[in-house]
């Protein structure tokens, strides 16, 4: 499954086997010991961010520049 | 409109399953999914947040008429794991074409109460069109359509467990073999 941003792909699919695995042996086990993915998490989430933003995807809760969620292609 | 409908698997495993629904078949208009966000609560329970692109394969004419970017619709979907009292629900709504339709969906997955080796599947969609004389009817057609999907739910989750299963044989096979042959070499050398 790709990312969003295409520059993204490689670090989701970092990020996803990290958290695959640590959601099915750790998480739904009740082990509840830290989260091994907080790094892959980060690099990826910096990249995904960007992305949104130029894309101008109206995600809730992100700084997005402009009111109009349906602007004309510039 | 609620709909339900049972997986015969476990709900740890359909709930692992759900996480990495995509890519699968059965949803091929699916072609990018982000985390935006995720953490536990005090609870204990799992949030995510995460960004769904789609591409409903408008015939290329048009695309080139509004543009590539104008294809794809995005929707975000906000999900709670609670490992405790064994429950997955997910909500998602559509966060372009707003001004046009809104689909909000949610889901459940929930071990069948009588069953622990089965789970249930709950679905709910609320569709509003806004604006356009033809809401009603067009409801109706996204309401059919969202039924007929509620199967595919279904199916989807056999096709990612069969999947999945297919990953970790393939590791034990392969386990197997690198065993096997040293064996074999040391029998032939007699």
């Amino acid at each position: 499954m790709n990312s969003v941003g295409e520059a993204c792909t490689d670090l989701k699919r970092e990020y996803d086997q990290c958290f695959n695995r640590w959601f099915a042996e750790k998480f739904l086990k009740g082990d509840r010991s830290g989260d091994p993915c907080t790094e892959t998490f980060r690099r990826y989430q910096r990249c995904v961010q960007k992305a949104i933003k130029e894309k101008d995807i109206p995600v809730d809760g992100v700084d997005f520049m402009g009111p109009n969620k349906d602007k004309p292609e510039s | 409109m609620v709909q339900w409908t049972s997986v015969d698997h476990p709900w740890e495993t359909v709930t692992k399953a759900a996480m990495q629904k995509y890519p699968n078949p059965m949803n091929p208009s699916v072609i990018g999914v982000d985390v935006l966000d995720r953490g536990i609560d005090k609870q204990g329970r799992l949030h995510s947040k995460r960004l769904l692109s789609t591409e409903w394969g408008l015939p290329s004419i048009v695309k080139s008429i509004i543009g590539n970017a104008r294809t794809y619709t995005y929707v975000q979907e906000h999900s709670v794991v609670d490992p405790m009292e064994k429950t997955f629900e997910l909500q998602s709504s559509n966060i372009t074409f707003t001004n046009m339709v809104s689909v909000d969906e949610r889901l459940t997955y929930k071990p069948h109460p009588e069953d622990p080796n089965r789970t249930i599947l709950t679905q709910e969609a609320i569709i509003s069109v806004k604006g356009v004389s033809l809401s009603s009817y067009l409801e109706g057609v996204m309401a059919s359509t969202i039924s007929t999907n509620a199967g595919k739910g279904r199916e989807a989750m056999e096709w990612v467990i069969r999947r999945l299963n297919a990953e970790i044989e393939e590791l034990a096979a392969t386990a197997r073999g690198t065993i096997r042959t040293p064996m074999a070499a040391a029998v032939t050398e007699k």
